[in-house]
Protein backbone atom coordinates (compact mmCIF):
# COMPACT_ATOMS: atom_id res chain seq x y z
CA UNK A 1 0.00 0.00 0.00
CA UNK A 2 2.74 2.13 1.06
CA UNK A 3 4.36 1.44 -2.02
CA UNK A 4 1.61 2.27 -4.57
CA UNK A 5 1.08 5.74 -3.17
CA UNK A 6 4.65 6.86 -3.27
CA UNK A 7 4.58 5.35 -7.69
CA UNK A 8 1.55 7.93 -7.92
CA UNK A 9 2.70 11.00 -5.94
CA UNK A 10 6.00 9.94 -8.43
CA UNK A 11 3.96 9.90 -11.43
CA UNK A 12 2.22 13.34 -10.29
CA UNK A 13 5.67 14.86 -10.13
CA UNK A 14 6.77 13.90 -13.47
CA UNK A 15 3.50 15.26 -15.27
CA UNK A 16 3.69 18.33 -12.88
CA UNK A 17 7.31 18.79 -14.56
CA UNK A 18 6.26 18.26 -18.07
CA UNK A 19 3.25 20.52 -17.32
CA UNK A 20 5.69 23.27 -15.92
CA UNK A 21 7.61 23.02 -19.47
CA UNK A 22 4.56 23.60 -21.54
CA UNK A 23 3.11 25.81 -19.67
CA UNK A 24 5.86 28.25 -18.39
CA UNK A 25 7.02 29.68 -21.88
CA UNK A 26 2.65 30.71 -22.14
CA UNK A 27 2.79 31.97 -18.51
CA UNK A 28 6.09 34.21 -19.63
CA UNK A 29 4.16 35.19 -22.26
CA UNK A 30 1.55 36.99 -20.02
CA UNK A 31 3.10 38.62 -17.49
CA UNK A 32 5.95 40.20 -20.00
CA UNK A 33 2.87 41.51 -21.52
CA UNK A 34 2.19 43.27 -18.30
CA UNK A 35 5.56 44.60 -17.72
CA UNK A 36 6.82 48.36 -18.52
CA UNK A 37 9.03 49.32 -21.18
CA UNK A 38 11.87 49.98 -18.97
CA UNK A 39 11.33 46.53 -16.67
CA UNK A 40 11.56 44.84 -19.82
CA UNK A 41 14.95 45.85 -21.34
CA UNK A 42 16.60 44.44 -17.69
CA UNK A 43 16.87 41.31 -18.73
CA UNK A 44 18.30 39.99 -15.16
CA UNK A 45 14.10 41.37 -14.08
CA UNK A 46 11.75 39.43 -12.32
CA UNK A 47 9.19 36.71 -13.33
CA UNK A 48 6.67 38.88 -12.26
CA UNK A 49 5.94 42.50 -13.29
CA UNK A 50 6.62 44.98 -10.56
CA UNK A 51 4.00 47.70 -12.02
CA UNK A 52 1.11 45.55 -13.47
CA UNK A 53 0.75 47.72 -16.67
CA UNK A 54 -2.83 46.63 -17.93
CA UNK A 55 -2.91 49.39 -20.00
CA UNK A 56 -0.49 47.94 -22.28
CA UNK A 57 -3.38 45.85 -23.46
CA UNK A 58 -4.98 49.07 -24.84
CA UNK A 59 -1.64 50.40 -26.16
CA UNK A 60 -1.19 47.06 -28.21
CA UNK A 61 -4.91 47.29 -29.33
CA UNK A 62 -4.24 50.70 -30.80
CA UNK A 63 -1.31 50.07 -32.42
CA UNK A 64 -2.86 48.82 -36.00
CA UNK A 65 -6.21 48.46 -37.04
CA UNK A 66 -7.07 45.55 -34.35
CA UNK A 67 -10.85 45.85 -34.74
CA UNK A 68 -10.54 45.10 -38.75
CA UNK A 69 -8.31 42.51 -37.55
CA UNK A 70 -10.70 40.54 -35.24
CA UNK A 71 -13.75 41.54 -37.50
CA UNK A 72 -12.00 39.60 -40.93
CA UNK A 73 -11.33 36.95 -38.45
CA UNK A 74 -14.92 36.46 -37.28
CA UNK A 75 -16.58 36.46 -40.35
CA UNK A 76 -14.20 34.55 -42.18
CA UNK A 77 -14.00 31.30 -39.40
CA UNK A 78 -18.28 32.02 -38.92
CA UNK A 79 -18.65 31.74 -42.94
CA UNK A 80 -15.90 28.89 -43.50
CA UNK A 81 -16.97 26.98 -40.42
CA UNK A 82 -20.75 26.97 -41.16
CA UNK A 83 -20.48 26.70 -44.85
CA UNK A 84 -17.86 23.51 -44.66
CA UNK A 85 -20.28 21.77 -41.75
CA UNK A 86 -23.26 22.31 -44.43
CA UNK A 87 -21.53 20.77 -47.06
CA UNK A 88 -19.87 17.89 -45.54
CA UNK A 89 -22.29 16.56 -43.85
CA UNK A 90 -24.73 17.00 -46.80
CA UNK A 91 -22.69 15.40 -48.64
CA UNK A 92 -21.07 12.80 -46.45
CA UNK A 93 -24.87 11.23 -45.28
CA UNK A 94 -24.90 10.95 -48.95
CA UNK A 95 -21.90 9.04 -49.94
CA UNK A 96 -22.94 6.75 -46.60
CA UNK A 97 -26.60 6.31 -47.28
CA UNK A 98 -27.88 7.11 -50.96
CA UNK A 99 -26.57 4.69 -53.46
CA UNK A 100 -26.20 6.33 -56.64
CA UNK A 101 -23.93 5.87 -60.01
CA UNK A 102 -20.66 6.70 -59.57
CA UNK A 103 -21.21 6.96 -56.07
CA UNK A 104 -17.66 5.00 -54.84
CA UNK A 105 -14.87 6.74 -57.92
CA UNK A 106 -16.33 10.34 -56.92
CA UNK A 107 -15.95 9.16 -52.97
CA UNK A 108 -12.09 7.85 -53.84
CA UNK A 109 -11.39 10.94 -56.11
CA UNK A 110 -12.45 12.96 -52.94
CA UNK A 111 -9.94 11.46 -50.67
CA UNK A 112 -6.86 11.66 -53.09
CA UNK A 113 -7.36 15.05 -51.81
CA UNK A 114 -5.96 14.21 -48.24
CA UNK A 115 -2.42 13.40 -50.35
CA UNK A 116 -2.12 17.28 -51.67
CA UNK A 117 -0.14 19.68 -49.49
CA UNK A 118 -2.22 22.70 -49.27
CA UNK A 119 1.21 24.66 -50.29
CA UNK A 120 1.47 22.83 -53.66
CA UNK A 121 -2.56 23.99 -54.70
CA UNK A 122 -1.64 27.88 -53.26
CA UNK A 123 0.55 28.32 -56.52
CA UNK A 124 -2.81 27.77 -58.87
CA UNK A 125 -5.20 28.89 -56.60
CA UNK A 126 -3.42 32.13 -56.10
CA UNK A 127 -3.60 32.73 -59.99
CA UNK A 128 -7.40 31.52 -59.86
CA UNK A 129 -8.60 33.59 -57.66
CA UNK A 130 -6.62 36.94 -59.28
CA UNK A 131 -8.66 35.62 -62.58
CA UNK A 132 -12.12 35.65 -61.41
CA UNK A 133 -13.57 37.75 -63.96
CA UNK A 134 -15.33 41.42 -62.99
CA UNK A 135 -14.27 40.67 -59.17
CA UNK A 136 -11.74 43.06 -58.36
CA UNK A 137 -11.53 45.08 -61.45
CA UNK A 138 -11.04 42.40 -63.85
CA UNK A 139 -12.54 42.47 -67.23
CA UNK A 140 -14.78 39.75 -68.40
CA UNK A 141 -11.69 38.09 -69.22
CA UNK A 142 -9.91 37.70 -65.65
CA UNK A 143 -7.62 40.31 -66.81
CA UNK A 144 -6.34 43.86 -65.30
CA UNK A 145 -6.97 43.63 -61.73
CA UNK A 146 -6.97 41.63 -58.53
CA UNK A 147 -10.31 39.38 -58.89
CA UNK A 148 -10.85 37.49 -55.76
CA UNK A 149 -7.26 38.21 -54.05
CA UNK A 150 -7.39 40.58 -51.52
CA UNK A 151 -11.21 39.50 -50.42
CA UNK A 152 -13.48 37.42 -48.17
CA UNK A 153 -13.67 35.16 -51.03
CA UNK A 154 -10.29 33.90 -51.20
CA UNK A 155 -10.28 33.41 -47.60
CA UNK A 156 -13.29 31.41 -47.04
CA UNK A 157 -14.68 29.85 -50.42
CA UNK A 158 -11.97 27.65 -50.87
CA UNK A 159 -11.88 25.97 -47.32
CA UNK A 160 -15.85 24.94 -47.83
CA UNK A 161 -14.54 21.51 -48.90
CA UNK A 162 -11.67 19.20 -47.42
CA UNK A 163 -11.47 15.82 -48.04
CA UNK A 164 -10.91 15.38 -44.46
CA UNK A 165 -14.24 16.81 -43.42
CA UNK A 166 -16.03 14.37 -45.92
CA UNK A 167 -14.21 11.47 -44.76
CA UNK A 168 -15.13 11.62 -41.27
CA UNK A 169 -18.51 12.27 -41.75
CA UNK A 170 -19.52 9.94 -44.10
CA UNK A 171 -17.88 7.45 -41.53
CA UNK A 172 -20.07 8.81 -39.17
CA UNK A 173 -23.07 8.04 -41.04
CA UNK A 174 -22.24 4.84 -41.64
CA UNK A 175 -22.48 4.25 -38.28
CA UNK A 176 -26.20 4.22 -38.14
CA UNK A 177 -28.39 1.09 -38.63
CA UNK A 178 -29.44 0.16 -41.85
CA UNK A 179 -33.27 -0.08 -40.85
CA UNK A 180 -33.22 3.66 -40.57
CA UNK A 181 -33.53 4.86 -43.90
CA UNK A 182 -36.28 1.96 -44.29
CA UNK A 183 -38.55 3.20 -41.86
CA UNK A 184 -37.99 6.94 -43.34
CA UNK A 185 -38.23 5.35 -46.98
CA UNK A 186 -41.83 3.70 -46.02
CA UNK A 187 -42.68 6.96 -43.98
CA UNK A 188 -42.44 8.61 -47.53
CA UNK A 189 -39.25 10.86 -46.81
CA UNK A 190 -37.24 11.88 -49.25
CA UNK A 191 -33.37 11.38 -48.99
CA UNK A 192 -33.20 15.40 -48.30
CA UNK A 193 -36.01 14.88 -46.06
CA UNK A 194 -34.80 12.07 -43.75
CA UNK A 195 -31.22 14.18 -44.03
CA UNK A 196 -32.72 17.05 -42.86
CA UNK A 197 -35.38 15.40 -40.03
CA UNK A 198 -33.91 12.26 -38.75
CA UNK A 199 -30.22 12.08 -39.16
CA UNK A 200 -29.03 16.13 -39.07
CA UNK A 201 -30.44 16.09 -35.33
CA UNK A 202 -28.39 13.31 -34.25
CA UNK A 203 -25.47 14.97 -35.97
CA UNK A 204 -24.27 16.30 -32.83
CA UNK A 205 -21.20 14.60 -31.97
CA UNK A 206 -19.99 14.78 -35.91
CA UNK A 207 -20.98 19.04 -36.18
CA UNK A 208 -18.67 19.38 -32.43
CA UNK A 209 -15.88 17.55 -34.41
CA UNK A 210 -15.88 18.88 -37.55
CA UNK A 211 -16.91 22.36 -36.30
CA UNK A 212 -13.74 22.43 -33.85
CA UNK A 213 -11.00 21.41 -36.18
CA UNK A 214 -12.05 24.02 -38.62
CA UNK A 215 -12.72 26.62 -36.76
CA UNK A 216 -8.91 25.46 -35.35
CA UNK A 217 -8.03 25.77 -38.63
CA UNK A 218 -9.12 28.62 -40.31
CA UNK A 219 -8.81 31.18 -36.69
CA UNK A 220 -5.25 29.76 -36.77
CA UNK A 221 -3.99 30.23 -40.05
CA UNK A 222 -1.29 32.14 -40.79
CA UNK A 223 -0.05 30.67 -44.54
CA UNK A 224 -3.32 31.81 -46.61
CA UNK A 225 -4.27 35.18 -45.58
CA UNK A 226 -0.10 36.36 -45.98
CA UNK A 227 -0.48 34.87 -49.57
CA UNK A 228 -4.00 35.86 -50.52
CA UNK A 229 -3.96 39.72 -49.10
CA UNK A 230 -2.00 42.61 -48.79
CA UNK A 231 -4.47 45.36 -47.87
CA UNK A 232 -4.54 46.65 -44.41
CA UNK A 233 -8.60 46.16 -44.48
CA UNK A 234 -8.32 42.34 -44.86
CA UNK A 235 -5.71 41.12 -42.65
CA UNK A 236 -6.70 38.62 -40.49
CA UNK A 237 -5.64 38.24 -36.71
CA UNK A 238 -2.63 36.11 -37.08
CA UNK A 239 -1.71 38.71 -40.05
CA UNK A 240 -2.04 41.39 -37.66
CA UNK A 241 0.75 39.88 -34.87
CA UNK A 242 2.94 40.98 -37.57
CA UNK A 243 2.72 44.56 -37.11
CA UNK A 244 4.51 44.37 -34.16
CA UNK A 245 7.33 42.23 -35.56
CA UNK A 246 7.50 44.43 -38.58
CA UNK A 247 8.77 47.41 -36.80
CA UNK A 248 12.37 48.06 -36.23
CA UNK A 249 12.45 47.65 -32.55
CA UNK A 250 10.06 44.99 -31.09
CA UNK A 251 7.97 46.23 -28.17
CA UNK A 252 7.46 42.53 -26.94
CA UNK A 253 5.60 43.60 -23.92
CA UNK A 254 2.98 44.88 -26.51
CA UNK A 255 3.19 41.82 -29.11
CA UNK A 256 3.00 39.17 -25.79
CA UNK A 257 -0.31 41.50 -25.03
CA UNK A 258 -1.70 40.88 -28.84
CA UNK A 259 -0.55 37.56 -28.75
CA UNK A 260 -2.74 36.73 -25.74
CA UNK A 261 -5.74 38.48 -26.97
CA UNK A 262 -5.43 36.52 -30.11
CA UNK A 263 -4.79 33.55 -28.29
CA UNK A 264 -7.60 33.57 -25.41
CA UNK A 265 -10.49 32.80 -27.63
CA UNK A 266 -9.61 29.47 -28.48
CA UNK A 267 -8.29 28.83 -25.05
CA UNK A 268 -10.89 29.34 -23.53
CA UNK A 269 -13.35 27.16 -25.65
CA UNK A 270 -10.52 24.65 -24.96
CA UNK A 271 -10.61 25.57 -21.21
CA UNK A 272 -14.54 24.74 -21.54
CA UNK A 273 -14.48 22.13 -24.37
CA UNK A 274 -11.17 19.94 -23.47
CA UNK A 275 -13.50 16.88 -24.27
CA UNK A 276 -14.78 17.35 -27.37
CA UNK A 277 -11.36 19.28 -28.75
CA UNK A 278 -9.43 15.49 -27.29
CA UNK A 279 -12.51 13.70 -29.23
CA UNK A 280 -12.05 15.31 -32.66
CA UNK A 281 -8.05 15.00 -32.58
CA UNK A 282 -8.67 11.49 -32.12
CA UNK A 283 -11.08 10.98 -34.32
CA UNK A 284 -8.84 12.38 -37.20
CA UNK A 285 -6.36 8.80 -36.11
CA UNK A 286 -9.33 6.60 -36.92
CA UNK A 287 -8.67 6.95 -40.72
CA UNK A 288 -5.32 5.12 -40.59
CA UNK B 1 -40.44 13.00 -63.59
CA UNK B 2 -40.52 12.52 -59.84
CA UNK B 3 -38.21 9.61 -60.60
CA UNK B 4 -35.54 11.46 -62.37
CA UNK B 5 -35.89 14.27 -59.60
CA UNK B 6 -34.98 11.37 -57.30
CA UNK B 7 -32.11 9.94 -59.79
CA UNK B 8 -30.66 13.77 -59.84
CA UNK B 9 -30.88 14.41 -55.54
CA UNK B 10 -27.90 12.66 -54.78
CA UNK B 11 -25.60 14.52 -57.22
CA UNK B 12 -27.02 17.45 -55.97
CA UNK B 13 -26.50 16.90 -52.39
CA UNK B 14 -22.58 16.51 -53.34
CA UNK B 15 -22.21 18.92 -55.73
CA UNK B 16 -21.43 22.11 -53.33
CA UNK B 17 -18.46 19.57 -51.95
CA UNK B 18 -17.34 18.32 -55.35
CA UNK B 19 -16.75 21.38 -57.00
CA UNK B 20 -15.20 23.04 -54.54
CA UNK B 21 -12.90 20.50 -54.48
CA UNK B 22 -12.27 20.33 -57.94
CA UNK B 23 -11.78 24.14 -58.50
CA UNK B 24 -9.65 24.26 -55.59
CA UNK B 25 -7.62 21.20 -55.56
CA UNK B 26 -8.21 18.54 -58.48
CA UNK B 27 -7.61 21.86 -60.94
CA UNK B 28 -4.52 23.63 -58.98
CA UNK B 29 -3.07 20.29 -59.04
CA UNK B 30 -2.66 19.45 -62.37
CA UNK B 31 -2.14 22.62 -63.05
CA UNK B 32 0.68 23.17 -61.11
CA UNK B 33 1.61 20.18 -62.98
CA UNK B 34 1.75 21.61 -65.93
CA UNK B 35 3.43 24.82 -65.08
CA UNK B 36 6.19 22.64 -63.68
CA UNK B 37 7.19 22.34 -67.03
CA UNK B 38 6.60 26.15 -67.77
CA UNK B 39 8.52 29.16 -67.10
CA UNK B 40 5.52 31.17 -66.22
CA UNK B 41 5.63 34.31 -64.29
CA UNK B 42 2.58 36.24 -63.35
CA UNK B 43 3.48 38.54 -65.56
CA UNK B 44 4.28 36.58 -68.11
CA UNK B 45 2.01 33.56 -70.09
CA UNK B 46 5.29 31.79 -70.27
CA UNK B 47 6.35 29.00 -72.62
CA UNK B 48 6.86 25.36 -72.40
CA UNK B 49 10.70 24.51 -71.04
CA UNK B 50 10.49 20.68 -70.57
CA UNK B 51 12.23 19.77 -67.97
CA UNK B 52 14.23 22.41 -67.25
CA UNK B 53 13.07 23.96 -64.42
CA UNK B 54 13.87 20.37 -62.80
CA UNK B 55 17.63 20.28 -64.36
CA UNK B 56 17.41 23.68 -62.55
CA UNK B 57 16.51 22.23 -59.35
CA UNK B 58 18.97 19.79 -59.76
CA UNK B 59 21.64 22.82 -59.50
CA UNK B 60 20.34 25.05 -57.19
CA UNK B 61 22.36 25.36 -54.37
CA UNK B 62 19.74 26.80 -52.12
CA UNK B 63 16.76 24.40 -52.97
CA UNK B 64 19.38 21.67 -51.94
CA UNK B 65 19.72 23.32 -48.69
CA UNK B 66 16.28 23.97 -48.37
CA UNK B 67 15.48 20.35 -49.09
CA UNK B 68 17.88 18.73 -46.39
CA UNK B 69 17.01 21.50 -44.14
CA UNK B 70 13.40 19.95 -44.33
CA UNK B 71 14.47 16.88 -44.11
CA UNK B 72 16.66 17.24 -40.97
CA UNK B 73 14.09 19.02 -39.28
CA UNK B 74 12.13 15.71 -39.76
CA UNK B 75 14.23 13.93 -38.27
CA UNK B 76 15.09 15.15 -35.56
CA UNK B 77 11.70 16.41 -34.59
CA UNK B 78 9.28 13.22 -35.29
CA UNK B 79 10.75 10.99 -33.31
CA UNK B 80 11.32 13.09 -29.90
CA UNK B 81 7.52 14.34 -30.55
CA UNK B 82 6.72 10.60 -30.47
CA UNK B 83 8.67 9.43 -27.57
CA UNK B 84 7.68 12.83 -25.23
CA UNK B 85 4.22 12.10 -25.95
CA UNK B 86 4.26 8.35 -24.97
CA UNK B 87 6.34 8.66 -21.70
CA UNK B 88 3.66 11.64 -21.01
CA UNK B 89 0.75 9.45 -22.11
CA UNK B 90 1.79 6.22 -20.00
CA UNK B 91 2.14 8.27 -16.84
CA UNK B 92 -1.54 10.30 -17.68
CA UNK B 93 -2.89 6.60 -18.02
CA UNK B 94 -2.27 5.75 -14.57
CA UNK B 95 -4.85 6.03 -12.01
CA UNK B 96 -4.09 9.62 -10.79
CA UNK B 97 -5.86 12.45 -9.70
CA UNK B 98 -6.14 16.03 -11.65
CA UNK B 99 -5.61 13.49 -14.91
CA UNK B 100 -7.72 16.31 -17.26
CA UNK B 101 -6.03 19.01 -15.21
CA UNK B 102 -2.29 17.55 -16.67
CA UNK B 103 -3.61 16.87 -19.95
CA UNK B 104 -4.91 20.37 -20.76
CA UNK B 105 -1.90 22.10 -19.51
CA UNK B 106 0.31 19.26 -21.50
CA UNK B 107 -2.03 20.26 -24.62
CA UNK B 108 -2.26 23.70 -24.57
CA UNK B 109 0.45 24.68 -26.66
CA UNK B 110 -1.49 22.86 -28.98
CA UNK B 111 -4.24 25.57 -29.25
CA UNK B 112 -2.29 28.32 -30.27
CA UNK B 113 -1.67 29.36 -33.65
CA UNK B 114 1.84 28.72 -35.06
CA UNK B 115 2.16 32.72 -35.15
CA UNK B 116 0.72 33.32 -31.54
CA UNK B 117 3.96 30.07 -30.61
CA UNK B 118 6.32 32.26 -32.43
CA UNK B 119 5.92 35.14 -31.29
CA UNK B 120 6.45 33.99 -27.59
CA UNK B 121 9.54 32.07 -28.44
CA UNK B 122 10.94 34.93 -30.15
CA UNK B 123 10.93 36.77 -27.20
CA UNK B 124 12.21 33.74 -24.83
CA UNK B 125 14.72 33.84 -26.94
CA UNK B 126 15.66 37.65 -27.17
CA UNK B 127 19.47 37.50 -27.35
CA UNK B 128 18.82 40.81 -24.93
CA UNK B 129 16.67 40.70 -22.51
CA UNK B 130 15.19 37.51 -23.82
CA UNK B 131 14.13 34.65 -20.61
CA UNK B 132 16.36 31.89 -22.17
CA UNK B 133 19.95 34.21 -22.13
CA UNK B 134 19.17 34.89 -18.32
CA UNK B 135 18.51 31.32 -17.90
CA UNK B 136 21.26 30.19 -19.28
CA UNK B 137 23.90 32.98 -17.85
CA UNK B 138 22.54 31.25 -14.46
CA UNK B 139 24.70 28.36 -15.75
CA UNK B 140 27.44 30.19 -16.36
CA UNK B 141 26.95 30.09 -20.43
CA UNK B 142 27.43 33.32 -22.38
CA UNK B 143 24.00 34.59 -24.09
CA UNK B 144 23.50 33.56 -27.54
CA UNK B 145 21.88 34.79 -30.52
CA UNK B 146 19.74 31.91 -30.50
CA UNK B 147 17.92 32.38 -33.37
CA UNK B 148 20.58 34.32 -35.76
CA UNK B 149 23.38 31.89 -35.05
CA UNK B 150 24.74 29.00 -38.07
CA UNK B 151 24.72 26.39 -35.29
CA UNK B 152 21.75 27.29 -33.07
CA UNK B 153 19.03 28.49 -35.31
CA UNK B 154 18.15 24.92 -36.86
CA UNK B 155 17.91 23.03 -33.31
CA UNK B 156 16.02 26.15 -31.69
CA UNK B 157 13.47 26.14 -34.70
CA UNK B 158 12.75 22.44 -34.09
CA UNK B 159 12.55 22.41 -30.03
CA UNK B 160 9.84 24.98 -30.36
CA UNK B 161 8.26 22.34 -33.20
CA UNK B 162 8.67 19.43 -30.96
CA UNK B 163 6.87 21.74 -27.99
CA UNK B 164 4.10 22.80 -29.80
CA UNK B 165 3.76 19.07 -31.25
CA UNK B 166 3.86 16.98 -28.09
CA UNK B 167 0.64 17.83 -26.84
CA UNK B 168 -0.63 16.04 -29.95
CA UNK B 169 1.17 12.98 -29.73
CA UNK B 170 0.02 12.50 -25.85
CA UNK B 171 -3.45 12.60 -26.74
CA UNK B 172 -3.64 10.34 -29.70
CA UNK B 173 -1.40 7.93 -27.60
CA UNK B 174 -3.44 8.11 -24.67
CA UNK B 175 -6.92 6.78 -26.71
CA UNK B 176 -4.48 4.69 -27.57
CA UNK B 177 -3.69 3.07 -24.80
CA UNK B 178 -7.23 3.01 -23.32
CA UNK B 179 -8.22 0.98 -25.88
CA UNK B 180 -5.52 -1.75 -25.09
CA UNK B 181 -8.02 -4.16 -22.97
CA UNK B 182 -7.02 -4.98 -19.18
CA UNK B 183 -7.06 -8.12 -19.52
CA UNK B 184 -3.67 -8.28 -21.23
CA UNK B 185 -2.17 -6.92 -18.28
CA UNK B 186 -3.79 -8.84 -15.64
CA UNK B 187 -3.30 -12.22 -17.62
CA UNK B 188 0.65 -10.91 -17.19
CA UNK B 189 0.80 -10.05 -14.19
CA UNK B 190 -0.31 -13.32 -13.39
CA UNK B 191 2.60 -14.31 -15.13
CA UNK B 192 4.76 -12.27 -12.90
CA UNK B 193 5.49 -9.48 -15.50
CA UNK B 194 7.03 -6.53 -13.99
CA UNK B 195 5.87 -3.05 -15.22
CA UNK B 196 8.75 -2.07 -17.58
CA UNK B 197 8.05 -6.11 -19.50
CA UNK B 198 4.45 -5.24 -19.31
CA UNK B 199 5.19 -1.89 -21.25
CA UNK B 200 7.43 -3.41 -23.86
CA UNK B 201 5.59 -6.44 -24.28
CA UNK B 202 2.46 -5.53 -24.28
CA UNK B 203 2.13 -1.69 -24.49
CA UNK B 204 4.66 -1.35 -27.68
CA UNK B 205 2.63 -3.55 -29.40
CA UNK B 206 -0.51 -3.16 -29.36
CA UNK B 207 0.22 0.70 -29.59
CA UNK B 208 1.64 0.16 -33.13
CA UNK B 209 -0.52 1.25 -35.22
CA UNK B 210 -0.94 4.39 -33.73
CA UNK B 211 2.76 5.17 -33.86
CA UNK B 212 2.81 4.14 -37.29
CA UNK B 213 -0.44 6.94 -37.89
CA UNK B 214 1.38 9.54 -35.44
CA UNK B 215 4.72 8.92 -37.69
CA UNK B 216 3.36 9.74 -40.74
CA UNK B 217 0.91 12.85 -39.54
CA UNK B 218 3.78 13.76 -38.30
CA UNK B 219 6.09 13.25 -40.97
CA UNK B 220 3.99 15.07 -43.70
CA UNK B 221 3.73 17.92 -41.01
CA UNK B 222 6.99 18.47 -41.26
CA UNK B 223 7.62 18.38 -44.83
CA UNK B 224 5.16 21.03 -44.72
CA UNK B 225 6.62 23.26 -42.37
CA UNK B 226 6.44 26.93 -43.20
CA UNK B 227 5.05 29.22 -40.45
CA UNK B 228 7.24 28.84 -37.34
CA UNK B 229 10.22 29.33 -40.07
CA UNK B 230 9.14 32.24 -41.79
CA UNK B 231 8.26 34.23 -38.72
CA UNK B 232 11.28 32.70 -36.14
CA UNK B 233 14.55 33.51 -38.76
CA UNK B 234 12.99 34.14 -42.25
CA UNK B 235 14.92 30.92 -43.82
CA UNK B 236 18.34 32.39 -42.01
CA UNK B 237 20.51 32.82 -41.37
CA UNK B 238 22.70 32.08 -44.34
CA UNK B 239 19.46 29.54 -45.65
CA UNK B 240 20.66 27.45 -42.47
CA UNK B 241 16.95 27.38 -41.72
CA UNK B 242 15.07 27.78 -45.33
CA UNK B 243 12.85 24.50 -46.04
CA UNK B 244 11.35 23.28 -48.91
CA UNK B 245 7.92 25.53 -48.83
CA UNK B 246 9.75 28.89 -47.64
CA UNK B 247 11.66 28.22 -51.36
CA UNK B 248 8.33 27.82 -52.76
CA UNK B 249 6.38 30.40 -51.04
CA UNK B 250 9.72 32.79 -51.74
CA UNK B 251 10.12 31.54 -55.26
CA UNK B 252 6.15 31.98 -56.33
CA UNK B 253 5.41 35.04 -54.66
CA UNK B 254 8.42 37.51 -54.62
CA UNK B 255 10.45 36.54 -57.66
CA UNK B 256 6.86 35.59 -59.67
CA UNK B 257 8.79 32.49 -60.99
CA UNK B 258 5.50 30.72 -61.23
CA UNK B 259 7.26 27.73 -63.27
CA UNK B 260 9.69 27.03 -61.39
CA UNK B 261 7.89 27.68 -57.86
CA UNK B 262 5.34 24.99 -59.26
CA UNK B 263 8.65 22.58 -59.64
CA UNK B 264 9.41 23.03 -56.28
CA UNK B 265 5.78 22.30 -55.37
CA UNK B 266 5.72 19.15 -57.33
CA UNK B 267 8.66 17.71 -55.35
CA UNK B 268 6.75 18.66 -51.82
CA UNK B 269 3.66 16.31 -53.32
CA UNK B 270 6.25 13.50 -54.45
CA UNK B 271 7.52 13.24 -50.71
CA UNK B 272 4.21 13.56 -49.50
CA UNK B 273 2.89 10.82 -52.33
CA UNK B 274 5.47 8.40 -51.80
CA UNK B 275 4.97 8.62 -47.59
CA UNK B 276 1.16 7.81 -48.68
CA UNK B 277 1.75 5.00 -50.61
CA UNK B 278 4.24 3.47 -47.81
CA UNK B 279 1.36 4.00 -44.97
CA UNK B 280 -1.32 2.26 -47.41
CA UNK B 281 1.28 -0.41 -48.19
CA UNK B 282 2.06 -1.24 -44.37
CA UNK B 283 -1.79 -0.51 -43.45
CA UNK B 284 -3.48 -3.20 -45.80
CA UNK B 285 -0.29 -6.11 -44.94
CA UNK B 286 -1.45 -5.06 -41.33
CA UNK B 287 -5.04 -6.01 -42.03
CA UNK B 288 -4.01 -9.29 -43.49
CA UNK B 289 -1.93 -10.28 -41.00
Amino acid sequence: MKLRISANSLISAGLAIVSIFMVAPLLIMIFTSLKGDTELANAAGSLLPKNWKFENYILAMQTGQWGTYFKNSIIVTVFAVGGSLIFNSLSGYTFARVSFKFRNIIFVALLLGLMVPPQVTILTQFIMLKSVPLFGGNDIFGHGGQGWLDSYYALIIPELSGSLGIFLARQYYLGFPKDMDEAASIDGSGIFRSFWKIYLPLSGPLLATLGILKTVHVWNDFFHPLVYTNSEAMRTIQLGLQVFHGQYEIKFNLLMAASVVVSLPLCIAFFFFQRHFVQSLISTSVKG
Amino acid sequence: MAIRWNRLLPYLMIFPNVAIYFVFIFIPVLWAIYLSFTNYTILSPGQWVGLANFESLLKDGIFHKAFWNTMIFWVLKVMPTMMIGLIVATLLNAKIRGVAWFRGAIYLPGVLSSVAVSMAWLWLLDPRSGPVNAIVKLLGIPPQNWLQDLALAMPAVIVISIWTNIGFAMIIYLAGLQGIPSHLYEAASIDGATGLKKFIYITVPMLKPITFFLFITLTIRSFQVFDIVYILTGGGPLNSTTTIVNQIVKTAFEEYKMGYASAQAIVLLLLTIIVTIVNYRVGSKRTMD
